[in-house]
């Protein structure tokens, strides 16, 4: 009211600025909010991998570590200000979706690949990041392909979209199913499997770290797959708004920053940038 | 009933879960015959008063006592290759519960033995008998009345230890459960039904060591 008493001009002003407040105020709107039971919380939940390099494991002093770990941190830090308010907890590949259904976390961020069986129990935000499967071998195993592996055996982590694919696709192929990385290539270097069959991103920093280790040539990668956060069934506002906050990190060129602090070779990390940055293989 | 229980879902699940339950049964009768041969072994050997078969079964109780369980089923799925000796999964399975049960077993048989009184082996002397002829005709049945109860409980021990299995791979019921559960997501109706499938197996178990017992508690001429 006391705007009105300055004049003409004064006038001016006070419309501009209202025009600019509600141009914010709708551009705002636009931008979908943090739901009502994640900012009462005060913290985000998540569930992370603790062995699973890069994407999510745990350094030398025992702090969560990783790709993942950061996008948790990340997605934290624009939902409250800081990246501390992340709330991180260990999932092993099967406890991750009850983990979440439970309600222990609000959300995962744990190599979690998008495929039909598991939409039935869970939403997905879009994916950020793809990636294929492929199976390593040592370097003094004969397999030339996948066709190769034909009644052989592969180790597999239970839970894996890889052993599913293979019971379908390969069902001459006999799974080992076990629950960690290590015990899968232990169970292979034992000789008790001849490959070990994971997603391509985790392969590349096993072979890295493992020098006695083989892939098998690229086109031989199977069942490409996208991966995405997981989150509750009927959680639309929560999703909306992961969806638009991966999207941002991937145009800020987020991983290519956070990528080179977790993985020190070169090839590794450029092929670990691709993943989440490029689209992927038509196939 | 619980909401959204799928009854049908746990239908079609069945012959997977009986397959496993089948391994576990078969895995468990193994172990509990072996871990029974090894505990009467380690109790002769713990009970003879020489040190040099003394020690040993000291040492192996000691250990298998004071160490998990899963940390001695790692060992032997994946620290024995290194010396050259690489177990299957079932085998790996087998011992490890073997060995886990026979150390308990041995303290079983050793407390049954134990606690035979004084007078009845003053008696058996004064009646003329030699050693062997006290420890197996006099003190073993006596001591066994003593052991059972205690032995049929580390039996069914064993037996829902042989759900630890599923961590080296071994296809038995808590595996197919988990596995399945990892794929398909239906942990109320998969681990209901597997407590289910334990507890029935547990209280047969029970069941048939109660009857041991009372038919061990009658006197020889009344058997």
């Amino acid at each position: 009211m006391r705007l009105s008493t300055i004049g003409g001009a004064g006038r001016l002003i006070a419309t501009c600025v209202w025009v600019l407040v509600a141009g914010l105020g709708a551009a705002h709107a636009a931008e979908p909010s943090l739901p009502d039971f994640i900012k009462s919380q005060g913290v985000l939940k998540v569930g992370v991998k603790c062995d699973y390099p890069p994407s999510g494991f745990l350094d030398e002093k025992g702090k969560f570590a990783g790709i993942e770990v950061e996008m948790a941190r990340r997605i934290a830090e624009i939902a409250f200000g800081s990246p501390d308010k992340a709330e991180l907890q260990c999932v092993t590949s099967e406890a991750r979706i009850p983990t979440l259904n439970a309600k222990k976390v609000d959300l995962i961020i744990a190599t979690l690949g998008i495929y039909p069986e598991r939409q039935k129990v869970i939403d997905f935000t879009t994916p950020y990041c793809w990636g294929a499967s492929g199976v390593i071998q040592l370097k003094s195993g004969a397999a030339k392909s996948l066709a190769d592996f034909k009644g052989k055996t592969i180790s597999v982590l239970k839970g894996a979209s890889q052993a599913v694919w293979l019971e379908k696709n390969m069902p001459e192929v006999q799974t080992l199913r076990l629950n960690t990385v290590a015990e899968a290539l232990q169970a292979m270097r034992q000789g008790r499997a001849d490959g070990y069959a994971g997603d391509t991103s985790v392969l590349f920093p096993i072979l890295s770290a493992n020098k006695d280790l083989a892939i098998l040539p690229e086109q031989e990668v199977f069942d490409v797959a996208f991966i995405g956060a997981g989150l509750r069934k009927n959680e639309p506002e929560w999703k909306a708004w992961l969806d638009a906050q991966l999207g941002k990190l991937r145009d800020e060129k987020f991983y290519s920053k956070v990528v080179p602090t977790v993985v020190s070779d070169v090839m590794v990390r450029d092929e670990t940038i691709k993943f989440y940055e490029s689209d992927a293989p038509k196939k | 009933m619980i909401d959204g229980f799928d009854w049908a879902y746990l239908y079609d699940t069945l012959p997977a879960l009986l397959r496993g339950l089948r391994t576990t049964l078969i895995v468990s009768v193994i172990a509990i015959l072996l871990s029974l041969a090894i505990g009467a072994i380690g109790a002769v050997m713990r009970l003879s008063g020489r040190p040099f078969l003394v020690w040993p079964a000291r040492g192996y109780v000691a250990f298998i006592r004071n160490t998990p369980l899963l940390v001695q089923l790692f060992f032997i799925f994946y620290g024995l290759p290194v010396i050259g000796v690489r177990l299957s999964a079932f085998w790996s399975g087998v011992v490890c519960l073997s060995i886990w049960g026979g150390c308990y077993h041995l303290e079983s048989f050793r407390a049954g033995y134990v606690g035979v009184s004084q007078g009845t082996r003053d008696a058996a002397r004064a009646l003329g008998l030699k050693a062997w002829q006290y420890a197996l005709l006099v003190a073993l049945p006596i001591a066994l009345r003593t052991a059972v109860p205690s032995m049929a409980n580390t039996s069914i021990a064993m037996l829902k230890n042989s759900s630890y299995l599923q961590a080296i791979g071994l296809a038995e019921l808590t595996f197919v459960a988990i596995d399945r559960n990892s794929l398909e997501f239906r942990t109320i109706e998969l681990f209901a039904a597997i407590c289910i499938f334990y507890l029935v197996l547990v209280l047969a178990m029970s069941a048939g060591a109660t009857k041991l017992e009372s038919y061990l508690q009658r006197p020889f001429l009344a058997r």
